[in-house]
């Protein structure tokens, strides 16, 4: 079969190029060796956390463009941003969507009582911008370690209950096991029965985010109809349900539209002509196969995705062996304490307007291959709050520009 | 407050609560304080090696045979704590067979029993050397728990009813004339400050020695001397297994458990506390011991760590390496003209009970007490436990597991929780394996708060002690951090920096 375009990696970027290319009418090809940081990170999607409350968020991104001209958002601007954020809320078609509350960071609750700032978040989280000193019951499992709801009440000076869904002794429970288990209607009547007669005039009750993996909005209404509280889901330790409604929800997308889906393969080679990237090897045990098109996008992630590997004295790109720009020389990858900000996380692949990787001279490297996703240079996610802003954005604009 | 007794140890390392097994066998009343949890220095930075003593038997043969004694004696008194791994000395192209001759003879002379063997037998027994050797040697090596050796030590003690203060720093030391009489305290946790008197004082503070004497104007000369090592995320030999050649940096790999120990470096340090492992001392240990086993090069480390040797020198000397490794004991009467007081520092983990039983007997003697030392005789408490990964496994406790890496169940860490002696996260980590493995408690650590949390004995506020403990722990990752630790790493910025939005 014929592929317009073959996109390595299936993390947020990856699978956010793959919907903009199929939208444009595209024959593609999405190759990944798992969920990427879905399943670990992406509780909500974060655009610019830096960004105050105060300030609508869209005036806070122009203004962080202007003294950041080398990130990945001064390359889609923010009406750029806006726009490919508007195509992945319209993935997501009612009852659960995703929205921002009046276009502004929002800051909700932590596992450890802290709170967070997020852009956009899908409903079933919103109840925690309410969250105040004992007006919420946190709920956990006994015997899921992932979540912690002694912890978290503590530090809000809230109450708490830790349900037990099955007897003493068993195995442990794991996050998907709760989640299939909230989708049955009489653990359901369980829970919130315990739940209701442990309320002591708390309004809000603060859930793990295990509400069930395909209908949380029902499953959350049924608990808000049988408690009379409001339900809120809290992102645990991962792995995330939350990111997997979204990687579920992409997939069933790019299925129906007739996108060729290779989950749980990696690439093993590419086939490279001085600038052109003929075709890549795909390893599919026993036998490899061969895949080419006209065009590639490379959305492999960073050291987690394997995008990114760390040799004991340089970084480099694992799969094309391009240019890796580093700010910080070897011995200062990393800051003396675990709070700083590690260098290491600014390094990455550098590209031009449309994507196409760049060497030291400013010269694109690859005719045919678009870099998009955290692997590229120019932002520090975690200090910034903008890992799935810049997934998105740059997933979307790294195809749009493509095809324009 | 105020606490009397009759003698009063300063140190919780082996060697102090060594003296306090033995002198409370003894029958003589004593407290020991110690300002951190046990093992707070040198007795829990080491490669936990059982010693045959073979390395220092070309270079040091009272040490030699001090360890091969006591080696004997351990295994007799805490087999619970040891893994009988045997070792090997390997002798490779560059080292010559000229020093492993020496070697063979010097073992002789101090009874170190060494079997030698050839390469092809060598690398059936352990097939990741390096197949370019020369020659090996058995010794009676081994692997010892030195945190389990310590805590049996100070059970049995607190069974003949010696009392243990942790977390308790001496503030001052007060004297008059030719006599300590006793210590002002502080309890680190409560800030409550008290005094302890006493008719006997014993300085077992290993590196602190110097500084522990200095109130009093007395000096008695210990060079620090840093030791630094690696541990990988895998066991790597069976054995433990030494470079034959004179001693020097990367030449040994302990196997411990699931994960192998590579030491050391020797690098002279002002400090007892804060130092640092350097850049050039990894890239010299992953040298020098991928000479012995290559795969070593490519090897995932989980952490680095190092430990201050306290070594005893009558004269400056320029090399540390050459200074003995046998421990002193000093009678302050004799030489400072203080009745009561007396050190006991320097020598190795392995001699800890033999400098027990030299110090007990000094106070003894200054006491009047005729009772010989019988802590070679009689097995330590849990000696008659099942020991070993195969037991543990037979008898894993329930509970959700708390700690994927080293297998630590929730039931496990409740049992330790209704010990009140525990004071903080610490004391809890020193006694499970959790923080230990791969991950080196990047998961498990908010699952133990968690824990402490429902059980309503955490140790203040759970978000300050993970931010601290995230603090500890990167100090031994920072110095790794290369190839796939730097994954794991991503992952648990992920989870502390964005997920819980923790900041510093």
């Amino acid at each position: 079969m014929q592929h317009d375009l073959i996109i390595i990696g299936m993390g947020l970027s990856g699978l956010m190029a793959a919907k903009t290319a199929l939208d444009l009418g595209k024959r593609v090809l999405v190759i990944g060796k798992g969920m990427g940081g879905l399943i670990l990170f992406s509780n909500t999607i974060d655009v610019l956390g830096k960004v105050p409350e105060t300030l609508p968020l869209k005036d806070g991104l122009s203004h962080w463009i202007k003294e950041h001209p080398e990130h990945p958002y001064s390359k889609t601007g923010v009406e750029g941003i806006e726009e490919a954020l508007s195509s992945f809320v319209s993935l997501f078609p009612p009852p659960y969507t995703f929205h921002s509350l009046d276009e502004r960071n929002r800051k909700l609750p932590t596992a450890v009582g802290t709170l967070r700032p997020t852009y956009l978040f899908p409903s079933t989280l919103s109840g925690g911008v309410f969250l105040k000193e004992g007006n919420t019951l946190i709920v956990g499992f006994k015997g899921f370690k992932d979540f912690y709801a002694a912890y978290m009440a503590k530090q809000f000076k809230c109450r708490y209950l830790t349900v037990s869904l099955q007897e003493e002794g068993l195995p442990e429970l794991t996050a998907t096991y709760l989640t299939r288990q909230m989708e049955k209607e009489e653990v359901r009547e369980r829970v919130g029965l315990e739940i209701k007669n442990s309320l002591r005039g708390e309004t809000l009750i603060g859930f793990p985010a295990l509400l069930g993996l395909n209908d949380p909005v029902r499953i959350k209404a049924h608990l808000e109809a049988i408690t009379g509280g409001e339900i809120f889901e809290i992102p645990t330790l991962p792995p995330s349900i939350l990111g997997m409604r979204i990687f579920n929800r992409f997939k069933a997308y790019l299925l129906e539209r007739g996108a060729n889906f290779l989950q749980g393969h990696k690439v093993s080679r590419v086939e490279v002509k001085g600038s052109i990237c003929e075709g890549i090897e795909v390893f599919h045990p026993p036998i490899s196969r061969f895949y080419s098109a006209p065009h590639f996008i490379l959305a492999t992630g960073r050291f987690i995705g394997g995008g990114l590997e760390a040799e004991r004295e340089r970084i480099v790109e694992s799969l094309f062996h391009l240019p890796v720009f580093s700010e910080a020389p070897r011995e200062e990858w990393f800051g003396k304490n675990f709070f700083d900000s590690h260098p290491i996380h600014r390094s990455g692949i550098s590209v031009d307007h449309s994507f196409r990787p760049l060497d030291h001279n400013g010269k694109a490297v690859f005719e045919n291959v678009r870099v998009v996703g955290t692997i590229l240079s120019g932002h520090h996610y975690i200090d910034e709050g903008s890992r799935e802003g810049i997934e998105i954005s740059t997933g979307y604009w790294g195809v749009k520009r493509l095809f324009e | 407050m105020g606490l009397k007794t009759e003698v009063l140890i300063v140190g919780g390392g082996a060697t102090g609560v060594g003296i306090a097994r033995d002198l409370s066998r003894r029958g003589i009343p004593l407290i020991l304080i110690e300002k951190g949890d046990f093992a707070f220095g040198a007795s829990g930075r080491n490669h936990g090696l059982l010693h045959s003593g073979a390395r220092y038997a070309v270079t040091d043969p009272q040490a030699a045979k001090e360890c091969i004694e006591e080696n004997r004696i351990l295994r007799k008194i805490a087999p619970h704590c040891i893994e009988e791994t045997g070792g090997l000395f390997i002798s490779l192209p560059e080292d010559g067979l000229d020093f492993r001759d020496r070697f063979l003879r010097a073992c002789e002379k101090v009874e170190i029993p060494t079997h030698l063997i050839s390469p092809e037998e060598a690398l059936h027994l352990e097939p990741g050397l390096n197949p370019d050797l020369l020659s090996a040697i058995q010794v009676p090596d081994g692997a010892i728990d030195p945190f389990a050796l310590i805590l049996s030590n100070a059970r049995e003690a607190e069974a003949h009813g010696a009392t243990f203060l942790l977390h308790t720093e001496v503030l001052s030391i007060l004297s008059e004339r030719d006599k300590v009489k006793g210590v002002r305290v502080k309890d680190q946790l409560t800030g409550e400050e008290y005094s302890i008197e006493t008719s006997f004082l014993i300085n077992a503070t290993g590196a602190w020695a110097d500084h522990f004497l200095k109130p009093l104007g007395l000096r008695i000369g210990i060079a620090l001397s840093k030791g630094s090592m690696m541990i990988t995320n895998r066991r790597l030999s069976q054995r433990v297994i030494n470079r034959c050649r004179p001693p020097s940096d990367g030449d040994i790999v302990v196997p411990n458990h699931t994960v192998s120990i590579l030491g050391t470096t020797s690098v002279r340090v002002m400090e007892v506390e804060n130092f640092e492992i350097t850049p050039s001392e990894i890239s010299l240990l992953i040298h020098e011991t991928s000479r012995m086993i290559p795969s070593i090069e490519g090897c995932r480390f989980i952490r680095a760590y190092a430990g201050i040797r306290p070594l005893f020198m009558e004269e400056e000397k320029e090399e540390d390496r050459s200074i003995s490794r046998g421990f002193v004991l000093m009678d302050h009467e004799k030489r400072d003209g203080l009745k009561n007081l007396i050190t006991i520092t320097g020598g190795k983990l392995i001699t800890y009970r033999l400098m027990a039983e030299k110090a007990s007997d000094l106070i003894c003697e200054k006491m009047g007490v005729n009772i010989p030392c019988s802590t070679h005789l009689i097995p330590l408490p849990g000696a008659d436990q099942p020991r070993g990964l195969k037991e543990r496994l037979k008898n894993l406790p329930m509970g959700e597991t708390l700690c994927d890496c080293e297998l630590v169940k929730r039931d496990e860490v409740e049992a330790l929780l209704k010990d009140k002696k525990l004071k903080e996260l610490q004391d809890l980590l020193h006694r499970t394996r959790m923080a230990k493995g791969t991950c080196q408690g990047g998961f498990c650590v908010y699952r133990l708060l968690g824990v402490l949390n429902e059980s309503e004995k955490e140790f203040g506020d759970s978000n300050r002690i993970l931010k601290g403990f995230l603090e500890e722990r990167w100090k031994g990752i920072q110095p790794i951090l290369w190839g796939s630790a730097v994954k794991e790493e991503e992952v648990v910025e992920g989870i502390y920096k964005v997920i819980f939005n923790l900041k510093s």
